[in-house]
């Protein structure tokens, strides 16, 4: 006997009982879906997380001195730094470039203090490597003339009610270690998605940093997007990392992941928990396609009696009916696909709106519009994962086939 | 040949132990067309189960051509049952996904036959039981009769060594009886099939050429006629 044979029985089997059939494929079709589409706004939304990172202030690369990265104090900035940027204009891997002072500091009003995270920055070449540009809701990204304004988040803005052209004082200590206190006036709020990071930085000019702070020399910190960049690390961005590293030895150069760990520990754990998830969704299916298959088996007990007593092996008997709760799932996957497909491209562009628990979401660093998207590699594994499912549920009814006696089964030869 | 030597079938029902088969001696040459008949009870089923290797014997032995049967492992058996003998069920048992034409050749799919062979003998067999016309009709688009004749081509199939059949007219009209019967009688003579039926059907008994009557598992009578 050829195993088409098997196949075809097998095929033309689960559609002895089509409603009974149906109920169980468009169980797995859901179970499939609701997995895919669970899958697809987990990695959404840490994906936007990751690139809501990246976009508002981490970029692909940082380059800080070594000592920096240790300490965070005033004096310990980047050597040298002439020649770097020589390499980094040259390099066609670099897309774009800043150069960013970083004080911890104490900002303070009428109202209160807070501890935040000031960066110099040269608005026009930061406006090439990040988008906080683009997250402005009140006033203006530094088009002041003057020069000490400051853009601060929503978050910060709304704990020390901040309001547009209220004055600030900024309070850190120095290179020297004396305490410095610096006044700005708020230029522009912004919102960028991610409520931890507008809570804790605010962004000032570089030049009325350097034009207050004489000692200060050079800039802490250096933040790099790659022509390949993205949330996802590469061979490109892991050569630029090296290459950099060689100029100087005294130059901490590290990619995103390196920086924000906790993202790229996000980001490696949920493939595994996905599928963790998504295991234990289908293996609730799977008592389903077993107790499906059970009742096949005992409506066609007579019949497979009568395929034994012709001659039928024992193998055969268990394949056919293996093939036959494969079928069911190999129906369903294709209509659990499609419609997965077409759902996550609708989404992909008009959004999901979650705007409901927006609050959260931006807790979390995630904007309130979801774009979904799912990696290809999911649809795929997922199936694979589905067909192993039901091929090992296919086992327990199998095996009970197998123990019909022949004779009881067809009550006589 | 068939032969059966002292054997026995006891079955346990609760705490009584009955003996279907008792202590039977039976010789059925190639060729014959046996009926084995008796009441309900008398062993028939359970005699024609040991005799097909579906049921073990408790004891005593069954012997086709000079092999002990009875002996031979599950694995042997089955393998045993798909090339010797051939099998006709009171209710037809025909693969109801599967065409006429297809629950023929599913035997020959067991043995290993080639496409072109099993096309051949298929459409042979279909054409022997007057089933030709109906080789692409499933089970359910057959009468009672039709479906029987198709179980018999079945049977055929394997070119086995006798065709064992349990009750084979017990749901079908008598017309549809008279035509398997005169079908199995045809392939009997031409082509020397040994058939063994348990019956209660007198249209059975009355065309057999051998009876032998069961009574609690004994032989009581053995006519030839």
């Amino acid at each position: 006997m050829n195993l088409i044979t098997l196949i075809k029985i097998g095929w033309r089997n689960i559609w002895r009982n089509k409603k009974r059939s149906l109920v169980v494929i468009l169980s797995i079709v859901l179970g499939l879906y609701g997995g895919l589409i669970i899958s697809s706004l987990m990695i959404t939304l840490n994906s936007q997380r990751m690139d809501t990172a990246i976009n508002t202030y981490l970029a692909d690369i940082q380059i800080h001195d070594k000592e920096f990265s240790k300490e965070y104090s005033l004096s310990d900035t980047i050597s040298n730094i002439q020649y770097l940027e020589e390499k980094l204009k040259q390099d066609n891997r670099v897309k774009a470039y800043s150069k960013r002072v970083v004080i911890n500091g104490m900002l303070s009003n009428s109202t209160g203090s807070y501890g935040v995270n000031v960066l110099g920055i040269n608005p026009e070449t930061e406006m090439k490597v990040t988008n906080v540009y683009t997250k402005i809701i009140k006033g203006d990204y530094f088009e002041s003339e003057r020069s000490n304004t400051m853009v601060v988040g929503k978050k910060l803005a709304e704990k020390l009610n901040l309001k547009l052209r209220s004055k600030v004082v900024i309070a850190f200590q120095n290179v020297n270690g004396d305490i410095t206190s610096l006044l700005f006036r708020i230029e522009g709020i912004f919102k960028s998605g991610n409520g931890m990071f507008d809570d804790y930085n605010v962004f000032v000019k570089n030049s009325s940093i350097f034009s207050n702070i004489p000692d200060l020399k050079s800039y802490h910190e250096i933040p790099i997007l790659t022509v390949d960049g993205g949330v996802t690390t590469n061979s490109l961005n892991e050569s630029l990392k090296l290459d950099l590293q060689k100029i100087n030895n005294t130059l901490d150069v590290k990619s995103w992941d390196e920086i924000a760990v906790e993202l790229a520990y996000a980001n490696q754990m949920l493939g595994s928990f996905l599928y963790i998830f998504m295991l234990i969704v289908l293996s609730g299916l799977s008592f389903g396609i077993i107790n499906t298959m059970l009742m096949a088996i005992l409506e066609r007990k007579k019949e497979i009696g009568m395929l034994m007593s012709i001659g039928m092996t024992k193998i055969y008997i268990f394949l056919m009916i293996c093939f036959e709760t494969v079928f069911l799932s190999l129906v369903a996957i294709p209509f659990s696909l499609l419609i997965t497909y077409i759902t996550i491209d609708y989404y992909s562009v008009s959004g999901i709106d979650l705007s409901v628990v927006g609050s959260g979401l931006e807790n979390f660093g995630v904007g309130t519009i979801l774009y979904l998207k799912l990696p290809i590699e999911y649809y795929f594994n997922l199936s694979l994962l589905v067909i192993l499912i039901s091929s090992i549920s296919s086992i327990f009814p199998a095996i009970r086939a197998l123990k019909i006696n022949p004779v009881e089964a067809t009550k006589s030869i | 040949m068939i032969e059966t030597e002292n054997l026995k079938k006891t079955y346990k029902q609760g705490s009584l132990k009955v003996k279907a088969v008792d202590n039977v001696n039976l010789e059925i040459s190639d060729g014959e067309f046996t009926a084995i008949v008796g009441p309900s009870g008398s062993g028939k089923t359970t005699l024609l189960n040991c005799i097909g290797g579906l049921d073990d014997p408790t004891s005593g032995n069954v012997i086709i051509d000079d092999e002990v049967i009875s002996s031979y492992s599950s694995g042997q058996m089955i393998k045993f049952r798909l090339n010797n003998i051939g099998f006709v069920f009171q209710s037809y048992n025909l693969i109801p996904v599967l065409t006429a034409k297809e629950n023929i050749e599913m035997v020959m799919l067991m043995q290993g036959y080639n496409k072109q062979d099993m096309d051949q003998r298929s459409s042979d067999l279909l054409s022997e039981v007057g089933m030709s016309n109906m080789s692409k009709r499933r089970p359910a688009e057959l009468s009672g009769g039709q479906q029987q004749r198709v179980a018999v081509a079945r049977a055929l199939a394997s070119k086995p060594k006798f065709i064992l059949a349990d009750e084979p007219t017990a749901n079908l009209d008598s017309k549809s009886t008279a035509k398997l019967l005169d079908i199995m009688s045809k392939l009997n003579k031409q082509e020397n099939i040994t058939f063994v039926f348990s019956t209660h059907d007198q249209r059975v008994i009355d065309r057999a050429r051998r009876v032998v009557t069961l009574e609690d598992g004994k032989i009581i009578k053995d006519i030839k006629k």
